[in-house]
């Protein structure tokens, strides 16, 4: 049985019709030799906040590109509401996007870069302003884009995206540049939007940040879908398992034997052993077996970034 | 059907775009540059037509009797319009350029400052965005003309009306040579969004479009001469040059400013020859575009 569609809860004023409903079907992209994106399919459900990750050059941007039409891809489809983005009606209004770049021309004023979008759109200018108050850039509306810090071109580009009321959000890195604050207050604008029912994929780097927002996670390395589901899926699902800490009379020695069994010990700063791959009870048997004393033990879940670098190890290469 | 949010425009995609390009047109300090260069080389334009008329007016030649008139009032209509028709469009030359530049400028901007991302974000429809593109590029060399016109209207009116003559502004030569100039203010506005779609690179579209513009034509007249002289001698190919587009502009300007025998190359010719490079470039342009990457 296939699982209950989420009824489509769009807020007043939305191009009709569309769900928020993200679907990556097979697509691959080539340049030159080397495949950035090979055979990537995965679907993103709306109302979730849905982390997109992946090591540098992993495809993110790529496919994100394939995704807003601006990258066209070898093969494969990616449709947001069973339409490819150059068939939406009113694009802006269904998808909002914040690609790295944050496409402002410096030499323009952040309301003017936002009223443009405004007159794209087809929406009042008094929106510019609207958003540019929802993202704290009112104040800094009038100066120009030279002068804004990376943060508020962040944020910049995050009210561009806003403008048409989307029910939609693509963010690629948008934390980059946003000071602490701007990162709480990011965090609380997504958890915002999707409780409102709508689509929210973002892509980062920071994993602990991914961990406490996303629900579901997307995960590629090497141009290639490694995992994807709940976050709870993703990391109960990995051979990591259990974390275990432990200190051991001879760390060299542990480390040694545990390597030879398949696990990966670590050292940490409270001069503990770190070990992935081994239970508890597996590691107090390796340890008996080589005559190393072990105390202090204890176990732990894994956590994101555990199972990412699990995941994506040996595929964290620069293409 | 879509249902459309309170307060938003209900208008076309295509008009749509050409309000944000005319936004991004008037909100950096690009344009009142432009209008400052435009009005300089207007004034320099001036300063040579009104020369040119006075010295021919008080002095001889160029139609006027070999002694000039005692008497400047008493000099024929037909002798002042062409004058005037000279000085109501000075400024051509330093003005269509601008204009061909502000074209280019459209379209590389947005490589240059990677806004064709947001750009193409609002647009995915690249045609539309294109040809509000080359719409804004008209309206712009239409602008730039309305300003050099300007000056020249206020500078030579009181200019003529100083020397007791009619400024000739009902006089149809007067007239068409005012708006045939726009013509080519709008020819030209079309080239320079066709440069700009196949060059992309600010640097080298700036570079080509003035390379044409200026010492190119030299470069054009060499070939045909040569043309004439060692391939096909025939008195036709002299007519070839219209082929290039700065000296099809001037033909389609004023054929008898050309160094054509007369009713070699009717003026539409060249229009036409200018219009068709603009299309044809922006033609190819928005087709390799429509397949390119966005990144």
């Amino acid at each position: 049985m296939p699982p209950p569609v989420p009824v489509n809860t769009a807020a007043p004023g939305h191009p009709a019709g569309l769900d928020g409903r993200i679907v990556v079907s097979g697509l691959t992209k080539t340049y030159g030799r080397v495949a950035v994106v090979r055979d990537v399919s995965f679907t993103v459900e709306p109302g979730r906040v849905t982390g997109f990750l992946g090591p540098n050059g992993a495809g993110k941007t790529t496919t994100l590109r394939m995704l807003l039409g601006l990258v066209v891809p070898d093969s494969g489809t990616a449709t947001i509401g069973g339409l490819r983005y150059a068939d939406l009606v009113e694009p802006l209004r269904s998808v909002g996007a914040v690609l790295d770049a944050t496409g402002a021309h410096p030499g323009r004023s952040g309301r003017n870069h936002v009223r443009i979008v405004c007159d794209v759109a087809g929406m009042a200018l008094a929106r510019a302003d609207e958003v540019l108050a929802m993202t704290g850039l009112a104040p800094a509306g009038r100066r120009l884009v030279r002068t804004y810090s990376l943060g508020m071109r962040q944020r910049l580009a995050i009210a561009a995206a806003l403008v048409g009321d989307p029910r939609v959000l693509i963010l690629d890195e948008p934390a980059n540049g946003l000071d602490p604050e701007g990162i709480v207050w990011m965090r609380a604008l997504l958890r915002d939007l999707a409780a409102q029912g709508r689509t929210v994929v973002i892509s980062s780097h920071v994993l602990a940040e991914m961990e406490v927002l996303a629900d579901d996670l997307v995960i590629i390395a090497g141009g290639s879908l490694v995992a994807q589901g709940t976050v709870e899926r993703v990391i109960d699902s990995s051979p990591i398992g259990a974390i275990v800490h432990v200190r051991a009379s001879d760390d060299e020695a542990l480390r040694r034997a545990i390597a030879e069994r398949g696990g990966v010990a670590t050292p940490t700063t409270g001069g503990r052993l770190r070990i992935t791959g081994l239970s508890a009870a597996g590691v107090e048997a390796t340890a008996r077996a080589i005559g190393v004393q072990v105390h202090d033990l204890t176990t732990g879940r894994a956590e994101l970034e555990d199972v990412f670098l699990d995941l994506t190890r040996g595929r964290a290469t620069i293409r | 059907m879509t249902s459309r949010p309170a307060g938003t425009s209900p208008s076309p995609h295509i008009l749509r775009q050409l309000r944000g390009e005319r936004r991004k047109l008037t909100t950096t300090k690009v344009w009142w540059q432009f209008a400052i260069a435009v009005a300089v080389t207007t004034g320099l334009g001036l300063v040579l037509s009104v020369g040119t008329t006075a010295d021919a007016l008080h002095h001889g030649g160029k139609g006027a009797p070999p002694q000039g008139f005692a008497d400047v009032s008493t000099a024929p209509a037909q002798l002042v319009a062409s004058f005037a028709a000279d000085i109501f469009t000075s400024g051509q030359f330093f003005g269509a350029m601008f204009a061909t530049l502000l074209a280019v400028l459209l379209i590389t901007n947005e490589y240059r400052y990677q806004t064709a991302t947001t750009t193409f974000l609002a647009n995915p429809r690249r045609t539309s965005v294109i040809i509000s593109k080359l719409l804004m590029a008209i309206i712009a060399a239409v602008a730039v003309w309305v300003l050099t016109t300007a000056i020249d209207l206020a500078v030579g009116v009181s200019y003529f009306s100083g020397q007791g003559l009619s400024s000739q502004l009902g006089s149809w030569t007067v007239e068409r040579a005012i708006l045939v100039n726009g013509l080519v203010f709008a020819l030209w506005g079309v080239f320079g969004v066709g440069v700009g779609v196949l060059v992309r690179s600010q640097v080298a579209a700036t570079v080509v479009t003035v390379l044409l513009y200026t010492v190119g034509v030299y470069g054009a007249l060499g070939v045909v001469a040569a043309i004439q002289r060692f391939i096909y001698p025939h008195d036709s190919v002299a007519a070839w040059i219209v082929l290039y587009p700065g000296y099809a502009a001037q033909i389609a300007a004023d054929p008898h400013a050309t160094n054509l025998p007369d009713n070699t190359v009717a003026w539409w010719v060249g229009a036409l020859v200018m219009l068709g490079y603009g299309l044809v470039m922006a033609t190819i342009g928005t087709t390799l575009l429509r397949r390119r990457d966005i990144t």
